[in-house]
């Protein structure tokens, strides 16, 4: 039998480890957010949780603490730590402080937009807050929505999108109304289909996609997508063929910009998180501990926060009771129900939530209390600041601006666009321009939009075969399999086959291949722009689809593609394929893969 | 739009493969040949003229960081040097967390029937392996191999840093099981190990990058063969376009560039992989999973240069209805697992003596079964080996049985080492030398567990 002593003497047994995850967490944000932050390194921050776990005696014995295995806090935080790996062994102290702290937030967001400086070098023009801001709020800005923001200004613009409500959508509304099965309720969709098919679930994805495309609502709909992956629930996925729908509709559109605390109370009361987690099976007599370990690692606090196996547990038996009636009743099949027979009874602690729990009746009150906990619990205020700061400005967010957005989290009891609010009047998002690489969702969307491709007949056709690119590019809405949501760094997106899947989907839409959508006119495209010779003609497809020109040897490749003279006349080529070669070209360029 | 033929465009000078040699095939050879050198003349071009920064900034106010470099020069070697006859390791990972009892069962084992009345696979139902140790059923494919020395299993392998946590256990495991590891991939250091090689020696199955990849070193993350083809028009179309979408790339400074590096290089093999055309010499299940591991077998027949590939398979996250050894979820995973790797086997005939596969999961489940007839996350999980140069006969590795007092907190514990496992695999079947080890399994003294020869 082998022996087991080879652990290493220096593996930590007494909590240090933990501290050790977050001091690497702040050595590897601190690398990227050295320029604009004035302190960094928050390596002596106090654990939330607090208490140590037990000394590790058994050296077969795994830690007691996901934190204690070491590692990175998540899975994007680890993808793009990638190549980080010299400044992390060669960053041993604490930078020094530097003497006069830059200012880093301001009163509103065009103030922020001004003062930045972007310092990082990117091939992007960064000359224009707007397209920046328009780059990371939504599915791809177009030139209306340029001229708009523009027109009205940012402050004016973010204040309208945060009021989604106020702002009219005919034309995602046309998609939407295209999936009827989309907005029916689980009792209609149980009556519409066959049972377990997935009929409505792919009406569902399919309408999401419209809204993506053709919203005005773009960053409300960035929100809903931010959201969803959050708390994802696939959709198709298992045990969504009548509630998946619901569960997107009623729990995150519902809260996209509302408060946190809502969406986790409303989710954790949903047939398809509760079925997708398959909390619905759980009971007192043997707890299954998936809701109660996500809940804590994916949803909240995350394994950062040092939560052990007894946190766990604790927090699946607090989830005991709730279910979801089956074909037999009592009640509506499909919908939620809190069964107090299944409620695990006695005192429960996770973490520094504490509750006697002392009643069956009590028990989702004393759940509703624990998430309620949990939402605004700093651990958690910390796992949504780094997510949105990843989505929102880049790959490794600095540590400062994560901080700021935390604070801003807990001092607005979780509600969202006062965060999103910090967000856009901090300098860090406006220097960050070119930081972000679209994934291929983004990518889709983005070329539809700026294109300006749409419906052209039967709506739910078209959008159907905008869906399948998404299928083909291994990136559809809401269909991330795994508890965790799609991956939102670039580090986990590197793909040859992805690449080739853009460069095919921009020729299929440029050249017509998919039928049931509009393809762009070469010509119609750039009007109002010069385009006589071959070399205005590059020039004005750059400007209008990219909004800006390219490098030289850029542009000199476009125009080599067209023949090879910029002061030929565009004539003998738009009638024939060259012109829509060079769009797709232009959306194939890094200038259009970057946000 | 129809599809043109591509592989008319392979080469440069010679758009005729028939042309090029005494029939099409060998004409396609020929010109993928010379389609090679040509790119690799214009790409160390591109080389010259850009692409030899070193800086990848990953976010606002970022330091700069050497990734690029060690990606661009391993990327030299070109396909004409494939052939070598060098092995394969396919890593297969279950995601979710595979419970080893069922598939590696002790036999006999008192305590696992008293844990699990509900989804314990009867001592009747195995298929008899080494030790006390039976198969699953529904793994009968891999117990035919077992009988010719090609298939193995080691119980109760995990690292002293995995945790229940999926993601904390993948990653842990994928970074090279071992929290004090580097942020690479434990795979992307094996590629460092092995040096130079060719643009399609690393493969991930699907759209995005397999954890353990991740790294400096060019991966090809593909969803398939035939969808990895550039549809750009006719042939003179189809050459201005890669020509101009090359230097699109050229000078930038942004890990894209190295992505687009690899597609093209890619693209030629691939294109003329899918224009040539495929049927498998074996009969694979429906699936993703059948999918990813027939295209694998098609690269290494193909001879492309193929050493490393992933491929994963989710589902294994059971915590309801596992179901009986006959009947149920597991039974259903296991079949289509070793349905799929018995094609694999068969589709390769001879060539699985130069190849391995290697099926992990972060963990395996709790030994009592739950009130929804599941299991929790546990600790200790089985691997499964297949291909040549295993130590045929035996069940290698450390096992204590599943009396109370041997386990960890309710879980196999980790009696044996991941670490040993796959170092050994490595060393035998990519020729890593013991030197290397280190590097890969930073912190680690790599003790043999037996799986090879």
């Amino acid at each position: 039998m082998t022996d087991h002593d080879d652990r290493p003497e220096s593996l930590p047994d007494d909590g240090t480890a933990r501290s050790e995850l977050w001091r690497r967490r702040s050595v590897i944000a601190g690398i990227a957010g050295t320029a604009v932050t004035a302190t960094a390194f928050t390596a002596q921050r106090v654990l939330p949780g607090g208490d140590e776990p037990p000394a590790v005696t058994d050296v077969r014995r795994t830690a007691d603490a996901p934190a204690d295995a070491g590692g990175f806090a998540n899975r994007d935080e680890s993808y793009a730590a990638i190549g980080q790996s010299e400044q992390i062994s060669a960053t041993q102290v604490p930078p020094p402080a530097q003497a006069a702290p830059p200012t880093l937030v301001f009163a509103t967001a065009s103030e922020a937009a001004a003062a930045a400086e972007v310092t990082v070098p990117t091939i992007l023009d960064t000359s224009d807050p707007a397209l920046h801001l328009l780059r990371r709020t939504t599915f791809g800005p177009t030139p209306d929505l340029l001229g708009e923001v523009h027109a009205v200004g940012i402050d004016a613009w973010l204040a309208a999108q945060c009021e989604p409500i106020r702002i009219p959508d005919p034309a995602a509304d046309l998609g939407w109304a295209a999936f009827p099965l989309a907005s029916a309720d689980p009792a209609t969709v149980r009556s519409s289909i066959e049972r377990t098919t997935w009929g409505a679930m792919a009406d569902y994805g399919r309408a999401t996609l419209a809204r993506q495309v053709w919203s005005q609502r773009q960053l409300y709909e960035v929100m809903v997508d931010f959201w969803a992956n959050h708390l994802n629930v696939p959709t198709p996925g298992p045990g969504g063929w009548d509630v998946g729908p619901s569960y997107q509709r009623g729990v995150i559109r519902t809260h996209a910009l509302g408060t946190f605390t809502d969406m986790l109370v409303a989710a954790a009361r949903h047939p398809a998180l509760l079925r997708y987690l398959t909390a619905e099976q759980s009971n007192k007599d043997s707890v299954n501990e998936n809701l109660g370990r996500e809940l804590l690692e994916l949803h909240t606090v995350g394994v950062a926060s040092g939560y052990g196996e007894d946190d766990v547990r604790n927090s699946a038996y607090i989830l005991t009771g709730r279910t979801v009636v089956g074909r037999d009743g009592p009640g509506e099949e499909g919908s939620f129900r809190y069964d107090p027979d299944k409620h695990w009874v006695g005192p429960v602690t996770v973490l520094d939530f504490q509750h006697p729990n002392d009643t069956a009746e009590g028990g989702l009150e004393v759940g509703d209390a624990y998430l309620r906990h949990l939402a605004g619990h700093p651990a958690t205020a910390q796992t949504i600041a780094r997510k949105l700061a990843v989505r929102f400005v880049s790959d490794m967010p600095p540590p400062a601006l994560v901080e700021r957005l935390a604070a801003a989290y807990l001092e607005a009891g979780t509600a969202i666009v006062p965060v999103l609010d910090t967000l856009f009047r901090s300098v860090e998002f406006w220097a960050a321009v070119g930081q972000k690489t679209r994934r291929p969702l983004e990518n889709v969307t983005a070329s539809v939009r700026i294109l300006g491709v749409m419906p052209d007949g039967d709506i739910a056709h078209s959008v159907g075969r905008l869906y399948n690119a998404t299928i083909d590019a291994g990136h559809q809405p809401l269909s991330w399999p795994a508890p965790n949501g799609y991956p939102d760094v670039h580090a986990a997106w590197r793909s040859a086959g992805n690449v080739v899947a853009m460069w095919n989907l921009h020729r299929a839409l440029v050249g017509d291949w998919e039928d049931g959508l509009t393809r762009p006119d070469p010509i119609g495209l750039v009007a109002g722009r010069p385009a006589a010779t071959v070399g205005e003609y590059v020039d004005s497809l750059c400007a209008r689809l990219c909004f800006q020109a390219f490098q030289s040897a850029h542009r000199d490749a476009l125009v080599a593609f067209l023949g090879g003279d910029p002061a030929a006349p565009i004539g003998r080529f738009v009638d024939n394929n060259d012109a829509l070669g060079a769009i797709a070209l232009v959306l194939d360029s890094p200038y259009f893969s970057l946000r | 739009m129809t599809d043109e033929p591509l592989s008319t465009s392979l080469h440069p000078e010679c758009p005729d493969p028939s042309r090029l040699g005494p029939d099409p095939a060998q004409g396609l050879l020929r010109a993928r040949a010379a389609r090679v050198a040509a790119d690799r003349a214009a790409r160390d071009d591109r080389w010259r003229r850009g692409f030899t920064r070193r800086r990848f900034l990953a976010g606002a106010g970022a330091a700069g960081v050497a990734a690029l470099g060690s990606q661009l020069a391993t990327a030299r070697a070109s396909f004409g040097q494939a052939g070598d006859g060098g092995g394969t390791l396919v890593v297969v990972f279950l995601r979710g967390g595979m419970d080893g009892l069922s598939a590696l069962v002790p036999a006999g084992d008192p305590h696992l029937a008293a844990a699990r009345p509900d989804i314990a696979v009867p001592d009747s139902a195995l298929l008899p392996l080494d030790r006390t140790f039976g198969l699953h059923p529904a793994l009968a494919p891999l117990h035919d191999l077992w009988a010719l020395n090609r298939f193995t299993a080691v119980p109760a392998v995990s690292t002293p840093d995995v945790s229940r946590s999926h993601f904390q256990a993948q990653d842990c495991l994928e970074r090279g099981g071992s929290s004090a590891g580097t942020a690479e991939g434990w795979l992307d250091r094996v590629l460092d190990a092995m040096g130079p090689g060719t643009t399609f020696r690393a493969v991930s199955a699907g759209a995005t990058v397999t954890r353990s990849l991740a790294g400096d070193q060019p991966t090809l993350a593909l969803r398939g063969i035939d969808t990895f083809v550039l549809h750009a028009g006719d042939t003179p179309m189809h050459a201005r376009t890669v020509e101009a979408l090359s230097t699109l790339y050229t000078g930038l400074d942004h890990p894209l560039a190295g992505d687009v590096a690899s597609t093209m290089e890619g693209l030629n093999v691939a294109t003329l992989l899918s224009a040539v055309g495929y049927e498998a010499d074996a009969a694979y299940p429906e699936g993703a999973f059948a999918g990813h591991m027939s295209e694998m077998a098609r690269l290494i027949k193909a001879d492309v240069g193929l050493r490393v590939a992933c491929v994963d398979v989710g589902g294994w996250d059971m915590h309801t209805g596992m179901g009986r050894f006959d009947d149920g979820t597991m039974a259903r995973q296991l079949s289509d697992l070793g349905e799929t790797l018995g094609a694999f086997a068969t589709d390769l005939g001879g060539a699985l003596d130069r190849v391995n596969v290697v099926v992990m999961t972060e963990f395996g489940r709790r030994v009592e079964q739950n009130a929804n007839q599941g299991t929790d996350h546990g600790h200790g999980a089985a691997v499964l080996l297949l291909g040549g140069g295993l130590a045929g006969g035996t069940v290698p590795g450390a096992w204590g049985g599943l009396a109370p007092d041997q386990l960890d907190q309710g879980d196999v514990p980790g009696w044996n080492d991941y670490r040993d496992v796959l170092a050994e695999v490595v060393t035998a079947r990519l020729g890593i030398g013991a030197g290397a080890l280190p590097t890969i399994f930073p912190g680690h003294q790599v003790r043999p567990v037996g799986v090879m020869a």
